[in-house]
């Protein structure tokens, strides 16, 4: 950015948040220019927190102007380097704007900005409508609650209802040349209760990592909190028994939350809840005796009666379907879903380094996907560690290589930018579509599309955010 | 710690957050990011200027990286919440950078004075080092630099030069006189215990006091030192051992001791003080001790004053919130020191009690200096306080 137009810039952006909320700190600028993935670092020119909507319709009218790139942050975890200000420009950090706004007890939604977090939530809800709750992401606390939707989330209710975007019942957006538009019945009403029976416009902001306007209120499902829950665990031998399993839980509709994992994953996440460290290089190879998958159900009910018999159900069901595989199980253990997998962090950023190829796809290609991508692993020399989620009950899954490496290797973080490269190609060809996409899977990606789509996606892009200032080079138009 | 040891944490934090918020309570944990907002203020932060600097796409010679790294009350509740292995090194880290700094000559104008006050008077506030005793005046008691005690008392330099706290060691004096204690302090020749110079980065001053307490001590054939100050406990505690000299007495914090004397019938506490309290867990006394932290003690002290009615605050013990004071940073940003004192004052307030004790004489003084600044309707005291108003 030149020197002169920044200058101007930081004054005028002073005028609106206060100076001790700009910052064009060399240390704050290397902060936010990069995140746990190999993404190639960028640097903001400028940081700034506002506090309001009034605020964030400001800095937009002035960046517009200015034809300047501005790229929301909430918490930076996204794992898809989404934040990375691939142009420079002004990094918009929206953690001040952390109010819940208001919490609808019968219609069961909560109205929050931007800066909320899972935490906050959480403990809101558990202090003050202890009946329900929200769903909590495998993300540590201060994972935002609207940065989790717009990025179509997985979270622990994802079996019954789906990814987190589809829990969306309003929202507020202050678009690139700062016009503020509601979707949903908050368009017509006070209530943020639903997004239908309007035309779902939702979808220009869902989706979008940022590139078409920023959100600044979201309406969010919640959920009963019914008082009992525990977890049903099964082991497979091998991953065609763990399809199997899943599919014999999945026609139940019983879960709320269904999950697998590679066992050496599963087993890193038991040793970091015991505080240790498991270093997962050189990779780690199963035991013959060992399984290969570890496929977790979480339960809840009203009663410890319903509990019970949830748990039985699911055991029939497995038994009577998986008869020629070699798996152990059900075996009954307590819920995890009180609390967020935090320690796992211990093992799962050892290294300050977070790569996946994430996606969402197909149960029918699920069992394919998972042994090719598992034997790329092989091939790369890295440990499998598959982990996937199924959602909306069984109609689609969340696939993806968990890969924590140490960043402080190069040799290392190439070897697994190849993979992932390796494990993209793969995805696609299957029908598993990348989430979280990262600017390199997004150019993947868009080879792949058809001509029309990526056309009338570009020409979306160009209506809402006309000169491209938003998270530009990712979802909707190439770096130039 | 050194910048190059530090190599084995610099990829350890990958900036997850966890640090920012207390576990489960999810209230804020760390006084500078949530004050100033910018990540760069979060420990998370912290790590990643401290690999910059490492890699040499920082310099310690920018004013306002300093400040952020001075920006940090040293509190470890960063280290407390944090999950991921390296969490023990996160203070270390900051420290390794302020002692960089110190080693490049990128000096803090305000620890400057500080530290020539070190030199010059052995204390932290410029003030004269005769008038190090002179907030025991009139009580008769004995110069253990002269005469043989089992115990000293070891006031530090914010209860010896600060004369709005002196009814803190005064008080402790009295209890401990009352329960028979044969008690001597050293007076003008007490000197500063090194903690603050460490945590601010001036390695060789710390050495040097941390040798000098150890031999004075030693040769002295004391029992035992009891301190009223959490900041020197933590000091004797956890970085003595750093230094090549054996300790040849026990420390006591002045709370456990008195839990001791309490619990052994040696000192009775009869007269009712009817206050509603809630304690203030000083982060010395607490997590920088590690396993060890002292929670119960003050708490026990505390219940068994007749007519004090104890009431806890949401984030305590392990969780609690910092005073501000910590690591220099009363000294050298006095905005953040006592903005963070009065977001635990209002907690404070919020239990409905009508007096926050504390066990640690930074903690006080700021906790007090907020108060005027803030105007929070509550009143502040050290544990000895009120047990002495109880004798």
């Amino acid at each position: 950015m030149i020197e002169a137009v920044k200058s101007r810039l930081i004054e005028r952006l002073e005028k609106i948040v206060g100076n001790q909320f700009v910052s064009t700190n060399p240390a704050d600028l290397y902060i936010y220019s990069y995140d746990l993935t190999p993404a190639e670092p960028h640097s903001p020119d400028i940081v700034v927190l506002p506090q309001s909507v009034e605020e964030v319709q400001a800095i937009l009218k002035i960046a517009n102007e200015e034809k300047i790139p501005v790229i929301p942050y909430i918490a930076g975890g996204n794992v898809g380097g989404l934040t990375i200000p691939l142009q420079g420009g002004i990094t918009l950090d929206l953690k001040r704007m952390n109010r819940i706004i208001e919490v609808s007890e019968t219609d069961m939604y909560a109205l929050v900005e931007p800066g909320v977090t899972f935490g906050q939530m959480k403990a809101y809800l558990a202090k003050n409508h202890p009946t329900l709750k929200y769903t909590y992401a495998f993300s540590p606390q201060s994972t935002g609650i609207i940065a989790n939707a717009i990025v179509q989330g997985l979270d622990n209710l994802s079996f019954r209802y789906g990814a987190a975007s589809h829990w969306v019942t309003g929202l507020e957006v202050a678009l690139a040349t700062g016009e503020l538009v509601r979707i949903g019945s908050c368009a017509a009403s006070k209530t943020w209760q639903a997004i239908v029976p309007f035309p779902e416009l939702d979808g220009l902001f869902l989706g979008w990592q940022g590139a078409t306007g920023v959100i600044t209120k979201m309406a969010v499902s919640l959920w009963p909190n019914p008082p009992y829950n525990e977890a049903v665990t099964f082991m497979a031998m091998d991953i065609e028994g763990a399809y199997e399993i899943f599919q014999s839980i999945i026609r139940t509709r019983i879960p709320d939350d269904l999950i697998g994992t590679s066992f050496a994953l599963n087993k890193a996440g038991v040793a970091a809840y015991e505080h240790k460290k498991m270093c997962l290089y050189p990779a780690i190879h199963r035991l013959p005796d060992e399984p290969e998958f570890v496929i977790t159900a979480e339960l809840t009910g009203n009663t410890e009666k319903e509990l019970n018999a949830k748990a039985e159900a699911i055991g029939e069901a497995v038994k009577a379907r998986c008869k020629s595989y070699k798996y152990t199980g059900p075996e009954t253990v307590p819920s995890t879903t009180a609390a967020f997998p935090l320690q796992a962090l211990g093992v799962l950023s050892s290294g300050g380094g977070l790569n996946w190829v994430g996606t969402y796809g197909p149960m029918s290609r699920w069992l394919e996907t998972v042994k090719r991508g598992c034997e790329l692993q092989d091939k790369y020399d890295i440990t499998r560690s598959c982990y996937t989620r199924i959602m909306n009950e069984g109609h689609f899954a969340g696939l993806r290589w968990m890969i924590p490496y140490d960043k402080g290797d190069p040799t290392l973080v190439e070897r697994v930018k190849d993979l992932c490269a390796e494990q993209l190609d793969m995805v696609l060809e299957t029908g598993f579509i990348p989430y979280k996409t990262p600017v390199w899977a997004v150019r993947r990606l868009e080879e792949k599309v058809s001509p029309d789509w990526l056309k009338l996606h570009r020409r979306v892009k160009a209506m809402l955010d006309p000169n491209s200032i938003m998270n530009p080079g990712r979802w909707g138009m190439p770096l130039k | 710690m050194a910048l190059k040891d530090l190599q084995e944490w610099l990829y350890g934090c990958a900036h997850c957050g966890t640090c920012k918020d207390v576990l489960n309570i999810f209230s804020p944990a760390c006084p500078a990011g949530e004050k100033y907002q910018l990540e760069s203020y979060f420990p998370s932060g912290k790590m990643l200027i401290a690999r910059g600097i490492v890699n040499g796409i920082l310099n310690l010679d920018d004013d306002d990286i300093r400040e952020r790294i001075y920006a940090c009350t040293g509190c470890l509740s960063c280290e407390q919440q944090c999950g991921v292995y390296h969490h023990q090194h996160i203070f270390e880290t900051v420290q390794a950078l302020r002692s960089e700094a110190v080693t490049q000559g990128s000096l803090n104008p305000a620890y400057m004075v500080m530290v020539e006050s070190l030199k010059k008077d052995d204390n932290v506030f410029g003030k004269p080092k005769a008038e190090r005793g002179d907030w025991a005046k009139g009580l008769k008691i004995k110069d253990a630099g002269k005469e043989k005690t089992d115990i000293v008392y070891h006031a530090g330099c914010m209860l010896s030069f600060e004369p709005d706290l002196w009814e803190v060691p005064r008080s402790a004096i009295k209890l401990l006189k009352a329960a028979g204690v044969d008690i001597g302090i050293m007076g003008a020749e007490e000197s500063c215990c090194g903690g603050r110079a460490y945590e601010i980065g001036y390695d060789g001053e710390f050495t040097k006091y941390a040798e000098h307490f150890l031999e004075t001590f030693n040769s002295l054939g004391v029992s035992s030192v009891v301190t009223s100050c959490s900041d020197g406990y933590s000091t004797f505690k956890k970085l003595y051992p750093k230094i090549n000299i054996e300790m040849k007495f026990e420390t006591q914090h002045m709370v456990e001791y008195l839990d001791e004397l309490i619990k052994n019938k040696k000192l009775k506490l009869t007269k009712k003080v009817p206050l509603q309290v809630t304690y203030h867990d000083p982060c010395h006394l607490g997590r920088h001790l590690g396993e060890k932290g002292v929670y119960d003690a003050p708490r026990n002290v505390l219940k068994s004053v007749p007519g004090i009615r104890m009431v806890e605050m949401e984030r305590n013990r392990e969780n609690a919130w910092c005073c501000g004071a910590g690591a220099g940073v009363s000294q050298s940003n006095e905005e953040l020191a006592l903005w963070t004192a009065n977001e635990r004052l209002k907690e404070a307030k919020a239990t409905g009690a009508t007096a926050l004790v504390t066990a640690c004489s930074w903690c006080e003084k700021n906790f007090k200096d907020a108060v005027k600044k803030y105007g929070e309707d509550i009143e502040i005291y050290d544990v000895a306080e009120i047990a002495c108003k109880a004798l």
